[in-house]
């Protein structure tokens, strides 16, 4: 049984990265890959948490330029299968989750920097006599390794690897457990730091205030703030739009 | 070459459409998409030349450096799938121009769909998913997938046909009209307000400190919430903002930091 689980998690690993290089339906993302972890492993609700939490703990994680991301779906993926096994212990399968995406951006550097150069002079020695079926094939073949990069390790790590994680969660002591399940809760603080660190116009801060005091003082849930925040995108595209025209009849 | 009476068809900007989605499969860090961008003009390539010296020609071209955002790149897909047209049927553009559009399309572009995309509408989604994920409902990531299918599928649909609508003209009505940059401060907006409130909603940081002297009991974490609620998490994402933002400091050192720091507190008694 868990030979099958092991290998359905590898190859929806294996999908999800093909995905983020080809569609980008976003089922790299934590909350899909959890999601569907959580269904294989036979626990959907401990996949839907674990998933959720290390969504927001890598909210603002995503390839910019040349710097890698930490590896949200490997952590996930990983993390979930453990929490699962280990009978919903979702505190220490999240702490697992942030080494695991360490070892997922290595992977993913060591492709982009090693791999898929080497695909690139193998494409262009073809590219030479004009072979176009070379660039296509050079492309499959960067796609289809992702299963030795990211499927086989997964299939390792939750067969032989799960097992003796949750015997090691379960030596150790209860105050160690609350003080992750703490941690745990603090991190989507990094997710967000890393999110406001993207934003381009700082002078807009005061908008952070108003989604503060929304959720702070008035309760709205996500939801709602995400109403909130496309209600002020049109009254903010308003301004600017009076801002030129105002400019416009004083020129 | 073949073809040169014949403008590019629905059919060939099809092809084009679904040969663009392999943009970032083999991302290198030598000449990062160049191998998708070339598979994606593939199709106009087959169409209009012969000879392998003539493709090779024409891969070249396109095997040059070229990184932006992958959704968006259907803009400068659309853009140079008009030009390559161009200039197999009229032979009135010089082919280095081509290379130069897309250079000039894809900075302005990656900051676009990197703040609007990737910074402002998935986060947005994913939070919403969140939410209702760790309320225990499987609705949340089907929404959340529903709506992105929409955004890629969507985005990368306008992309071709649109870019290859408008050809060289999209540059300088971008560059013109500064849609970029208000779309970018609208994006800003939108990031703030929904950062401001999922920290409250999605951040969990309580303190357990309790002071008593005689009769009175102080404990810190209700007096905080009294005063301003939530504003631990708050001042937390904060902290992490700038110090990622000042330092080199990698995303995952800072989480471990504070893994041992919330430990070291939940045995100190103080968490």
């Amino acid at each position: 049984m868990l030979f099958l689980q092991a290998f359905l998690v590898a190859l929806w690993v294996t999908w999800a990265m093909i995905d983020e290089q080809t569609l980008q339906l976003q089922t790299t993302r934590a909350i899909i890959t959890g999601t569907v972890v959580g269904i294989i492993m036979g626990d959907l609700q401990t996949g839907l948490i674990v998933g959720a939490t290390v969504e927001l703990m890598f909210l603002a994680s995503v390839f910019v330029g040349t710097a890698v991301a930490p590896d949200v779906t490997l952590s996930a993926a990983i993390a979930t299968a453990i929490a699962c096994l280990s009978g919903g212990g979702v505190e220490v399968a999240i702490a697992t989750a942030i080494p695991v995406a360490l070892i997922g951006q290595t992977m993913n550097t060591l492709q982009y920097s090693v791999v898929n150069v080497a695909i690139l002079h193998w494409v262009e020695r073809g590219g030479k006599k004009g072979s176009l079926a070379r660039v296509r094939a050079g492309n499959y073949i960067a796609l289809a390794l992702n299963f030795v990069f990211y499927g086989l390790p997964t299939f390792f790590a939750v067969y032989l690897g799960a097992e003796y994680v949750v015997k090691f969660i379960d030596m150790l002591p209860a105050t160690l457990l609350s003080g992750l399940a703490n941690g745990g809760g603090m991190l989507a603080a990094v997710g967000f730091g890393m999110l406001l660190t993207t934003i381009k116009c700082k002078k807009l801060w005061p908008y952070f205030v108003v989604g503060y005091i929304a959720a702070a003082f008035l309760h709205i849930n996500n939801v709602g703030i995400g109403l909130i925040a496309v209600t002020c995108v049109f009254l903010h595209n308003y301004f600017i739009d009076q801002k030129a025209n105002n400019l416009n009849i004083m020129a | 070459m073949k073809n040169t009476d014949q403008k590019l068809t629905k059919k060939d900007l099809w092809k084009v459409f679904r040969s663009q989605f392999f943009i970032r499969s083999c991302l290198n860090f030598e000449r990062m998409q160049n191998i998708g961008f070339t598979h994606a003009m593939s199709p106009i390539i087959e169409k209009y030349y012969d000879t392998p010296e003539e493709k090779q020609a024409a891969i070249d071209r396109h095997m040059q450096m070229f990184l932006t955002q992958p959704m968006v790149a259907s803009i400068p897909i659309g853009v140079s799938a008009a030009m390559e047209e161009r200039l197999a049927t009229e032979q009135d553009i010089e082919p280095e121009s081509i290379d130069a559009t897309k250079t000039a399309l894809m900075g302005p572009l990656a900051a676009l769909g990197d703040s609007l995309i990737n910074g402002t509408v998935r986060p947005i989604l994913a939070g919403i998913a969140c939410s209702l994920a760790l309320s225990g409902s499987v609705f949340g990531p089907i929404l959340f997938l529903i709506c992105m299918t929409i955004v890629t599928i969507g985005v990368r649909y306008l992309g071709i046909f649109k870019g290859y609508e408008k050809g060289v003209s999209l540059v300088t009505e971008l560059q013109k009209s500064g849609l970029i940059s208000k779309i970018t401060e609208l994006a800003s907006v939108a990031a703030y307000i929904v950062i401001g409130g999922f920290v409250v909603t999605n951040v969990a940081f309580h303190l357990n400190i309790v002071y008593s002297a005689g009769d009175a009991v102080i404990d810190i974490q209700q007096t905080l919430d009294s005063l301003l609620p939530s504003i631990l998490p708050v001042m937390l994402t904060l902290g992490v903002y700038k110090i990622l933002s000042k330092r080199k400091i990698s995303a995952i050192l800072l989480m471990l930091i504070i893994m041992v720091l919330a430990i070291a507190c939940t045995y100190l008694g103080i968490m």
